[in-house]
């Protein structure tokens, strides 16, 4: 599943015309990284709690910030199948 | 005595150059900036005729990732507010209080970013939704965005005034200076109306010149066969300052604002009030202003967009201010077309460039005035004639009448 995670988010960065040339799943959304200012960030999370029916919280968009690629799909991950956690 | 106010930069994106030299230049020799819409570009197959400014790369005027979702309109605003500034040769903090720095930069706004998002939404719901949508579309985000790039932190705003917005915007640095509200105002419009449903919306007032086959004939304002505006996009920015912060620092000044008028005809949203009352009110408001009577004014830049009812009001206001003597006018709309709120900018910096050079700008394409005018146009050649003022008329939909009156830099 989180495959299919990373796929999409790279996939809407390149809509939203970030360069995603090299990034991975250690790669941050923030300044040290993929550089994604806040109101990117929050579109971000409204993308992906459309494609994959989650929802995030404020706090929890303004968090992504400090979120690497991979830490970001397991937790989005986590989300569609609460079940597996178990 | 009342405060001096001078004009020490001008930075313009317009569709026939970047500085008041160039644009000058371009409306004497009647190099026009109208042509067909390029393949591909929004407003091709809507409109026939545009005035299209250079593509800027939003990189290059503002850096970091808000580059790529930035609206045209403000990254004109950005490029004309850089240009003013290196042209005053302000560093603002190092020769500027920051706080003593206003910004009243206007226009409409970022309406295409508003349209596409509104799109967005029709085919993808609320998901669709950019939060972008706000930085990119609020009229304020001109002013906001010249404010953070350049660290200016005094009074700022924008001005709602249709296409008076830019000249108003003028006017109100005008009054903040003069009140001693801060030594330098960034001041000035941005405007990017070539996206279809706005392009559509005058078309279907039937305010679009229509059937030229050759494009830079269609802006012929007081011409007879006249037809309708051209729309144009781009962006002016001045830098005013106190006459005295200008002079402690030694800067080059172009010329001095002397005064303006603004009001409203009260009469009709979209339509001028016929006899031009509200109009010659205002021409009296800023010859007041300036100290000075109708025949001190030496050239006369006219609002003029070529559409048959602004022209012919226009005409009505010079003729009850100025009588049949009135000063030389012309409209450069014919060769800009029409900016809405930064035509005013535009042609405020013309006017200098008249005053500093003694030499008129013509009205392009006006091949037939109507005699009963009985107007000074200023037709097929600029006109050399030292002049000591020049007045510059804007006026926007909502009936907003703006005039400002400009002199050379003397005191």
């Amino acid at each position: 599943m989180t495959d299919e995670i990373r796929e999409f988010l790279f996939a809407a960065l390149t809509e939203m015309k970030y360069d995603i040339e090299g990034a991975d799943d250690d790669t941050v959304f923030g300044p040290a990284g993929l550089d994604v200012d806040s109101l990117g960030l929050a579109e971000l999370a409204v993308r992906v709690e459309d494609r994959f029916g989650v929802a995030f919280d404020d706090d929890e968009a303004e968090a992504l910030a400090m979120m690497t690629v991979g830490e970001f799909c397991r937790a989005v991950s986590r989300r569609i199948q609460p079940a597996s956690a178990h | 005595m009342r405060e001096g106010v001078t004009v020490t930069g001008i930075g313009l994106v317009s569709p026939v150059g970047s500085s008041a030299a160039e644009v000058f230049d371009a409306v004497c020799e009647g190099r026009s900036g109208l042509r067909r819409p390029p393949e591909g570009h929004p407003v091709d197959g809507v409109v026939d005729v545009a005035a299209f400014s250079p593509d800027i790369d939003p990189a290059s005027v503002l850096p970091g990732p808000e580059s790529r979702v930035v609206d045209r309109s403000i990254v004109m605003a950005l490029r004309a507010a850089e240009g003013a500034l290196a042209d005053a040769g302000v560093e603002v903090g190092r020769d500027v209080d920051p706080y003593r720095v206003a910004v009243i930069v206007s226009g409409v706004g970022g309406l295409s970013t508003l349209a596409s998002q509104v799109l967005a939404r029709a085919e993808r719901g609320r998901f669709g939704v950019s939060p972008y949508l706000l930085p990119g579309t609020l009229p304020n985000m001109g002013a906001a965005r010249i404010a953070i790039r350049f660290g200016i932190r005094g009074y700022t705003s924008s001005i709602g005034t249709a296409c008076a917005s830019g000249a108003q915007s003028l006017g109100e640095a005008l009054r903040v200076l003069r009140a001693d509200e801060a030594d330098m105002v960034v001041c000035g419009s941005s405007e990017a109306p070539l996206f279809p449903a706005f392009a559509d919306a005058f078309g279907n007032a039937r305010a679009l010149a229509h059937g030229w086959s050759d494009p830079t004939a269609a802006s012929r304002p007081f011409d007879r066969r006249r037809n309708g505006l051209v729309l144009g996009e781009g962006a002016g920015v001045f830098v005013l300052e106190r006459t005295a912060h200008a002079a402690a620092r030694a800067a080059r000044r172009h010329a001095d604002l002397l005064g303006w008028g603004a009001n409203n005809d009260a009469y009709h949203p979209t339509t001028p009030r016929p006899d031009g009352s509200g109009a010659a009110h205002c021409m009296r408001a800023a010859l007041r202003d300036a100290g000075l009577h109708a025949d001190d004014i030496g050239y006369l830049n006219a609002h003029g967009t070529s559409t048959k009812a602004g022209d012919a009001a226009e005409i009505a206001a010079l003729r009850d201010v100025y009588g049949t003597a009135t000063p030389p006018v012309s409209s450069t709309k014919g060769v800009t077309g029409h900016l809405l709120g930064v035509s005013g900018v535009i042609e405020a910096a013309i006017g200098i460039e008249a005053l500093r050079r003694g030499l008129l700008p013509p009205t392009h394409n006006l091949d037939d005035p109507d005699p009963a005018d009985e107007v000074d146009h200023i037709r097929k050649q600029p006109r050399t004639v030292p002049v000591r003022t020049v007045m510059s008329n804007s006026f926007g939909f909502g009936g907003h009448n703006v005039s400002l009156v400009f002199g050379p830099a003397a005191g």
